[in-house]
């Protein structure tokens, strides 16, 4: 019944995919695009109920990841070659030298048969963020793409097309994620590259033209070092299984395929593809660019993680993410573009749970974990409010969302709750960032950076907080237009994260720690990690809840309590104008009408991308070189 | 420790602690006005201003900013409890950040440009102590091999004698936290600053009540956290806090306000460089 469900998660996208690319209407395009969301969603969902079981999948046959692979290798040179794209091209060419080499090296006799797919708790939740999360943002996507259609450059790609490569995608994912063999992994990370490649690229503008161009190059570079990982595992005889890796500590290879992993997470100094990626329609950086394509990346690092523990490599790799989560954080304090401060973020994000990871400790590997599910809701949710609201202000500008409440309060209430939820306790990002300052405790460098990193974040969100949630005396509220596909599935999310903020702590204590158990033996049990995992259970919830509901007590009570006669308008400095439609202006000079406004602090002059760029990206380049400096001397 | 216990226990921290946070206003106000050769106002001034705000008619510019009040208060009430308990101090620190970004977004729900000064400098002023703060708890961690508040004395020394760099670093926090000169940025307690009562100036009547309260938990916290460096001795303990303050108030009358970018370069070199390097010590030992 496994098989078979898996089977549907990874096939089944594809081929509806495929139906829907051939759609002849647009109605039968939305029917199969809903019904490809609700099968994915659903089968997901109910694997979950197959939670704990561990274990491999065989596939007898070798040829249809290798035919894969090759159709993919294929893909890529022909994308060189018709957009005369040469380093694709070149790197395409290595790729399929690197194919033939890897076809006709004979395997050295393995101990134990390998599976070609693993199920656990790591890969069943990558599934289900994937195929939940991903099934919500379709589904927006149907309405965002009509709007889309209307508004956007004419010169864009057909919506079949579109839907064809996003639904495709969560096969795609599916795969990866469950893949063990190093053909099955490799086949499908150069596909999600490729989807992620036409999504971006779906504009067909100069600009669109150039972020795919861009992500292309960097993303094949990843998976040209991903197969030259496979390479040197195969000639060392180590195989190619990811979990045998594990077992053997086979780190050269490790090292490898840790550095493919940053450039698909789009770690410093490979951030500049996710930056160019925000280019694309809203669904596709929702999608792909926060909360499934990117996770990849950090999904690598987290299922390699026991493997290298306790080796150097374990602490250039934490350093290599805690220095991402520092630099990308203060990038973000410095962009005043909303869709930049989410991508920002979500590059931070994730190099906070390279850092987790990397530690290799059970307790940063369940921060990791923590972050990983958080984020991906949190983010997803966030990316789908910021495409709407770009949709109806026609701006991405933060300053732009001045008295958003006002314009659309659906949309402003559920991305506060995002916001928020990225912010402040008991939702999960936050327990991540608590349990990742504590577990790095023995490794100060990266402590310090994840402490700084963590400052710079409340910055932003602070500032962009309070620009939306400012709302006038009297107010008064226009409820905006949206279909039913995009309000229901912002909805839906954001129930879903308000929710997972009261499930963070049994999600920890039930899911998490269990694997953790589980994949660090019991010989390093003894060590300070383990204490401060088991000390966890001493944590007492009960003031968390009690206050949240002291806090809505009081939230309905002062709603009650306030009466509309005692609503004033602010203090200018000067005589508010009484008729006024601006609720800050005043009687200035001559009587002159003085708007009075107040712009928050972006301090480019010190976060600016240049300026940051210039010494992250170089520090960034020096620590993917000692990772490989460790592991060779 | 069974739950009902821990209940007691809270409840009394959450009513001892404003208690506490007055009666040092009002002494702060006090030593303050002798030193600025004035008599000053009676020790419980601090609790009357409240009571005389709770009588007035409640003025605000819209609903949410009453609701930020009362998040500020709750979740400073919480730390408290937190710490008392004896809990996490990374979590109490993250709860009074919380705690703080209630009053920031108080501030900025509201269109006036003088809440929003305040709140953006608040916001840098938590960008400048905030590090600060978390090296101060691995500074702890370093010296007991714990986070948890109840063992704050499981080294048997007083912290003071590992982390002198790190309590001069806190009491550059505590000016920022106890709105001090010259880093009284976002508010003050002085009325010849520039912007006086920023961040909350559109809170009046009992929602400002609501704020002054918050502050005493705030001013107790400190208190606490200075007499927790004699932990193993609270008599010595709370000597060393209360020099502490007069320490505050003397810098409060020598200084005058300083702009934000001068603080927060000066708490990213002087008050993290000083942090940074009582911890090089620890971790060398």
């Amino acid at each position: 019944m496994v098989t078979w469900l898996l089977l549907l998660l990874i096939a089944g996208p594809i081929l509806f995919g495929f139906g829907i690319l051939l759609a002849p209407t647009r109605e039968v395009r939305v029917g199969l695009t809903l019904v490809a969301a609700g099968v994915t969603a659903a089968a997901a969902l109910y694997l979950s109920r197959w939670g704990p079981a561990y274990g491999g999948i065989f596939v007898p046959s070798h040829a249809l990841p290798i035919l894969l692979d090759w159709l993919m290798i294929a893909a890529v040179i022909a994308i060189g070659w018709t957009s005369r794209n040469t380093p694709v091209l070149i790197m395409g060419v290595v790729q399929a030298c690197i194919g033939l080499v890897l076809e006709f090296h004979p395997r050295a006799p393995q101990a134990m048969p390998q599976p070609e797919f693993v199920f656990d708790q790591l890969s069943l939740m990558l599934v289900l963020i994937t195929s939940v999360v991903g099934a919500l943002v379709l589904v927006y996507a149907i309405g965002y793409m009509d709007r889309h259609e209307h508004h956007g450059p004419h010169s864009q790609a057909s919506q079949g097309q579109f839907f064809f490569f996003l639904t495709a995608f969560l096969g795609a994912m599916n795969g990866l994620v469950l893949a063990n063999d190093l053909r099955w992994l490799s086949a499908f990370w150069e596909a999600t590259t490729l989807c992620s490649f036409f999504l971006i690229g779906h504009d067909r503008t100069p600009e669109a033209n150039q972020s795919a161009r861009r992500a292309i190059i960097i993303n094949v570079f990843g998976g040209m070092i991903l197969q030259t990982g496979w390479l040197i595992s195969v000639l060392n005889g180590s195989g190619d299984s990811l979990i045998a890796f594990n077992q053997a500590q086979a780190l050269i290879p490790v090292a490898f395929l840790v550095v493919a992993a940053l450039t698909k997470s789009a770690q410093l100094p490979f951030q500049s593809w996710l930056l160019g990626a925000m280019l694309a329609p809203t669904p596709v950086s929702a999608l792909l660019h926060s909360s499934t394509m990117v996770n990849a990346g950090v999904y690598l690092v987290m299922r390699m993680a026991p493997g290298f523990g306790g080796t150097r490599l374990a602490t250039v790799i934490a350093m290599a993410g805690a220095f991402t989560f520092m630099a990308a954080s203060a990038l973000a304090v410095g962009q005043s573009n909303g869709k930049k401060v989410l991508a920002y973020s979500t590059i931070a994000n994730l190099g906070l749970i390279i850092t987790c990871a990397g530690m290799s400790t059970p307790l940063g590997y369940a921060a990791a974990f923590l972050l990983i599910v958080f984020h991906a809701i949190t983010k997803g949710l966030l990316f789908i409010c910021m495409g709407t609201i770009e949709q109806a202000i026609g701006s991405r500008d933060i300053e732009d969302m001045h008295g958003l409440m006002n314009k659309m309060p659906f949309t402003t209430v559920i991305a506060i709750v995002g916001m928020i939820a990225m912010l402040m306790p008991p939702f999960g990002v936050l327990l991540g960032k608590w349990i990742a300052i504590e577990s790095a405790v023995h490794l100060p460098v990266v402590m310090l950076l994840v402490i700084i990193g963590s400052a710079l974040t409340v910055v932003f969100w602070a500032k962009w907080l309070g620009r939306i949630v400012t709302v006038s005396y009297h107010q008064k509220y226009v409820m905006e237009d949206l279909p039913p596909v995009m309000s229901g599935s912002m909805l839906t999310l954001g129930v879903a994260t308000l929710l997972s903020g009261f499930l963070a702590y049994p999600l920890f204590e039930n899911f998490i720690k269990p694997l953790a158990r589980v994949l660090y033996p019991l010989s390093s049990r003894t060590d300070a990690s383990w204490k401060m995992l088991e000390m966890t259970e001493s944590f007492m919830t009960w003031p968390i809840y009690a206050l949240a509901i002291l806090l809505v007590g009081s939230l309905l009570l002062t709603l009650m309590a306030v009466d509309e006669n005692r609503l004033r308008k602010p203090f200018l400095c000067g005589e508010n104008i009484a008729d006024s439609a601006l609720t800050y202006e005043f009687r200035s000079i001559m009587d002159r009408g003085e708007v009075a406004m107040m712009r928050s602090y972006y301090f480019s002059s010190i976060f600016g991308e240049e300026n940051v760029s210039a010494w992250a990206n170089p520090m960034a380049v020096a620590l993917i070189l000692s990772l490989f400096g460790v592991i060779a001397i | 420790m069974s739950t009902m216990n821990q209940l007691l226990i809270a409840l009394f921290a959450v009513v001892l602690a404003p208690a506490v946070g007055a009666l040092l206003q009002g002494i702060d106000r006090r030593i303050n006005a002798r030193m600025q050769s004035r008599v000053g106002p009676p020790l419980l001034q601090p609790v009357y201003d409240v009571l005389k705000l709770l009588g007035k008619e409640g003025v605000i510019l819209n609903r949410t900013q009453v609701l930020y009040a009362w998040i500020h208060l709750a979740f400073l009430m919480l730390a408290t409890v937190l710490l008392v308990l004896g809990q996490d101090m990374i979590m109490a620190l993250l709860v009074v950040a919380v705690s703080t970004i209630a009053l920031i977004l108080g501030g900025m729900c509201v269109r006036s440009p003088y809440s929003r000064i305040g709140s953006s400098r608040e916001i840098m002023q938590m960008l400048s102590y905030e590090p600060i703060l978390v090296l101060l708890v691995i500074g702890i961690f370093m010296t007991n091999g714990s986070f948890m508040a109840r063992d704050i004395t499981l080294a048997g020394k007083p912290l003071l004698l590992t982390l002198p760099l790190i309590f001069l670093a806190f009491l550059l926090v505590t000016a920022i936290k106890l709105k001090k000169s010259p880093f009284d940025l976002a508010t003050s307690h002085h009325g010849h600053q520039e912007i006086v009562k920023g961040i909350t100036i559109e809170y009046a009547g009992p929602y400002l009540a609501i704020l002054e309260v918050a502050h005493w938990y705030e001013t107790a916290l400190v208190f606490l956290v200075l007499a927790a460096f004699w932990a193993t001795n609270w008599v010595v303990g709370i000597a060393l806090a209360i020099i502490a303050f007069v320490i505050e108030i003397l810098f409060d009358n020598l200084c005058a306000r300083l702009t934000y970018q001068w603080m927060l370069v000066h708490m990213w070199t002087v008050g993290l460089g000083l942090s940074v390097t009582n911890l090089i010590w620890l971790y060398w030992k």
